[in-house]
């Protein structure tokens, strides 16, 4: 497979150019509390990404199973923040057309920040059961969790500033 | 001291009694606070894009002047790591072009930060002593990353809190590790699985209680606790409760005003057990 050096110099772009630098030593894997998930690895994956091999880097779960830990930030004995490396394939992978169900969910997110500046779960996960109607059972055994508890919000509410918080999204997503 | 008080989308849903209790403890401990003006979402996980998160933290931390607290350590990982990035004056400059009020740097802070600073030793204000209390210290991930204040993998603010209540830390192996909520809607084994363990470990290391300082740690370790009982196939039954709850509980506030009644599993077995232990001591 050719090279993509677009999509390299993007990743770079986004998550830092210090990402060169990597040994592939594993000390991200070795900390990713989802790393028997995932196939590539954290480290593999920044491997595909310096090579330009851009299908490959995207075309899998491992951006996905990322929880935000930051642990393997906190660790790289290079400086490198391999969360920054999957927030940016994230980004990239966000540009495309056909999105897979994460995918989707982070798309549900950033679209009610635009809409109201807040998140009200209750419609959020509405709407990702749209896309992801496997996710009624789970949805449904919480609700049945919360609802007695008061916990489950309702109103969806709207802030003041929703267009200067719409030009955040639009005009700083570079 | 005054501050002011970012709640967090939660604090209107998922996370109500965190909400209550940070009032509450706030209020018995005469920290005055204001309600940050206007407040928007901080992204939490699911904002990929830096520079936009950035810009969403910035618009937060522009509507004051008083340092801001914040009992989500989510939203207070998110505000840190942007105050990180907005010194970079190319990153402010952007920022600010797009601002209504522009960011000027800012101060911020967690609550369990707040109320630690405010309780001293033997606080007298700690009218019932949880003597005796073992307590799970579970700081999840974000509250010590990106790395700052805190020790990003053997952080101790927890365990004094908890020893200043006068209850008693467990040793406590995963107290660090991530609890699995940021993907439990698309990626719902994987996190299952994940608070599965924190809370299986919790129970092998002897914890009546656990304590939380974020609201998706909480909710995937309370909320879903019946559900991952049943999947685990193991009864754990531990009551979850968020560090403002534990602290009000030792300052003698009433459940209702804790929220008390809103966590899944219910605590008040603990509460009572402590009132007993107190009641046989003197």
């Amino acid at each position: 497979m050719a090279k993509d050096l677009d999509f390299k110099r993007e990743v770079l772009r986004l998550a830092g150019a210090e990402v060169l630098t990597c040994i592939q030593c594993g000390t991200c894997s070795a900390s990713c509390p989802t790393a028997s998930l995932m196939n590539p690895s954290i480290r593999r994956l920044i491997k595909l990404c310096l090579e330009g091999r851009k299908d490959e880097a995207l075309a899998n779960d491992t951006l996905w199973l990322c929880t935000s830990c930051l642990l393997c930030t906190v660790r790289c004995p290079r400086g490198i923040r391999p969360k920054a490396v999957v927030s940016a394939l994230k980004e990239i992978s966000g540009r495309d057309e056909k999105k897979s169900k994460d995918a989707s969910y982070e798309e549900l997110f950033v679209k009610q920040i635009e809409e109201n500046g807040r998140i009200a779960e209750l419609p959020l996960t509405a709407e990702f059961l749209l896309v992801f109607p496997q996710g009624m059972v789970q949805s449904m055994q919480m609700g049945l969790e919360l609802l007695p508890k008061g916990k489950i919000g309702i109103e969806i509410d709207r802030i003041k500033g929703r267009d200067e918080v719409k030009r955040i999204i639009k005009e700083l997503r570079r | 001291m005054k501050l002011a008080y970012y709640p967090g989308c939660v604090s209107q849903s998922t996370g109500k009694e965190m909400d209550a209790s940070t009032r509450a403890v706030c209020a018995a401990l005469g920290i005055e606070i204001e309600e940050l003006a206007d407040w928007n979402c901080c992204g939490a996980t699911h904002v990929s894009n830096e520079l936009v998160a950035t810009g969403l933290a910035a618009r937060n931390m522009a509507q004051t002047d008083l340092p801001i607290m914040t009992a989500c350590s989510i939203c207070y990982s998110n505000l840190r790591a942007a105050e990180e990035r907005l010194k970079e004056p190319e990153v402010l400059a952007k920022v600010n072009a797009v601002l209504d009020k522009k960011y000027r740097g800012a101060v911020i802070r967690h609550a369990l930060d707040v109320m630690l600073e405010a309780l001293a030793e033997g606080d007298e204000r700690i009218v019932l002593p949880l003597k005796g209390m073992l307590v799970a210290p579970y700081y999840g991930c974000l509250l010590t990353r990106p790395a700052g204040l805190y020790s990003a993998e053997f952080p101790v603010i927890l365990e004094t809190l908890i020893r200043r209540l006068e209850a008693e830390p467990v040793d406590f192996r995963k107290k660090t590790a991530c609890c699995g909520g940021p993907i439990f809607m698309p990626q719902e084994k994987a996190a299952d699985d994940i608070a599965f363990g924190i809370l299986s470990e919790a129970k092998r290391a002897g914890a009546e209680v656990i304590v939380t300082v974020c609201p998706l740690c909480h909710l995937m370790l309370d909320a879903k606790q019946k559900i991952l009982e049943q999947k685990g196939g193991e009864k754990i039954g531990i009551p979850v409760l968020y560090v403002t709850q534990l602290a009000g509980i030792a300052l003698g506030l009433g459940p209702e005003e804790l929220g008390l009644f809103m966590n899944s599993v219910s605590p008040m077995e603990i509460v009572e057990k402590a009132y007993e232990r107190m009641s046989s001591e003197s």
